[in-house]
């Protein structure tokens, strides 16, 4: 189990996340409700970002960029720690603007 | 409510029906890059993959029904989309593939193998994809932008069926079990009850 502490806007909240499980899911069990549409890593309604160096696994996503990865993006829907995170949610808006500023494929949703 | 921006007598540059809801607290950018991106999804990501998945349901006849049902559906919602992307000052991208990556909702690629139950998950899951945005819309639009709520209500009460019949569909092909949608028939397929306005079946 990897320690995974989510940055909320409401504040802070603290999960212990298997490397099996994404961390939307995870958090959903803990009675946090991210955002979410397609849940399954393209829309990036639940993007997130790390505040700290961490390792998560995107391989389920269905979008998911090299370029994503070196700026701190994820996709908690598709998201499996591989270490200790420090998540800042609701970065919906910043991960298209991070995308589009690439001329990287985004969802406009 | 803020005042609406004034259109003067004759005035091209601006069009009352987009500054009433944007006085009324619509932000009208978020809402045409909203739309934008549920068109894609409804021609793109379902409409245009939904055709691959109705071809590979041979033998499933009853299940090939209902997936045309729900591809023409959805084609009927991006012919209602488009009109109201344009009166609110917003435009299509003059680019198929840049527009296929603006979708809300991932393209409902034939799975592998295209088995009935795996076609018939990534129909449902596309389905719910599609009530979250549209819930969305209604959300940005209730009590501010009527035109808009109205659309997007009539196409997501055809989503909500669509989501019902493909659990009744997949609780029997995968489960063996029965979860009625309780809908009737269309009247003929791709009928569109909601967003073509049209009567329910009922002789």
């Amino acid at each position: 189990m990897w320690r995974v502490e989510l940055v909320l806007p409401e504040g802070r909240a603290e999960l212990a996340v298997g490397e099996d499980q994404f961390l939307w899911q995870a958090a959903g069990r803990a009675g946090i409700a991210l955002p979410s549409r397609c849940r399954i890593g393209w829309c990036l309604s639940c993007a997130a970002r790390l505040l700290a160096p961490g390792e998560v696994d995107q391989g389920a996503a269905r979008r998911y960029f090299a370029e994503d990865r070196a700026a701190g993006f994820i996709l908690p829907c598709t998201a499996r720690p591989r270490s200790d995170l420090i998540v800042l949610t609701h970065q919906a808006e910043a991960m298209r603007q991070h995308r589009l500023g690439l001329g990287l494929p985004a969802s406009l949703g | 409510m803020a005042e609406a921006k004034k259109i003067g007598y004759g005035d091209l540059s601006g069009r009352v029906g987009v500054e009433e809801i944007r006085a009324r607290g619509v932000d009208v950018d978020k809402l045409i890059r909203k739309l934008i991106a549920n068109a894609a999804a409804e021609f793109s990501s379902t409409y245009y993959y939904y055709t691959i998945l109705r071809m590979h349901l041979a033998g499933y006849e009853d299940y090939k029904e209902i997936c045309e049902d729900a591809r023409l559906e959805d084609r009927a919602h991006w012919e209602l989309i488009v009109p109201r992307i344009y009166e609110l000052g917003g435009e299509l991208p003059n680019d198929l593939p840049t527009f296929h990556n603006q979708a809300g909702c991932a393209p409902a690629k034939l799975p592998d193998p295209p088995t009935a139950v795996n076609i018939l998950t990534l129909l449902l899951e596309s389905e719910r994809c599609a009530i979250r945005s549209w819930g969305e819309i209604c959300d940005l639009t209730v009590g501010k932008d009527p035109r808009t709520y109205d659309m997007a209500a009539r196409i997501l009460n055809e989503e909500i069926e669509h989501e019902a019949w493909f659990i009744e569909l997949l609780a029997h092909e995968r489960d063996g079990k029965s979860i009625p949608s309780g809908h009737f028939r269309r009247g003929e397929p791709g009928e569109a009850p909601y967003s073509k306005n049209r009567r329910f079946y009922n002789p």
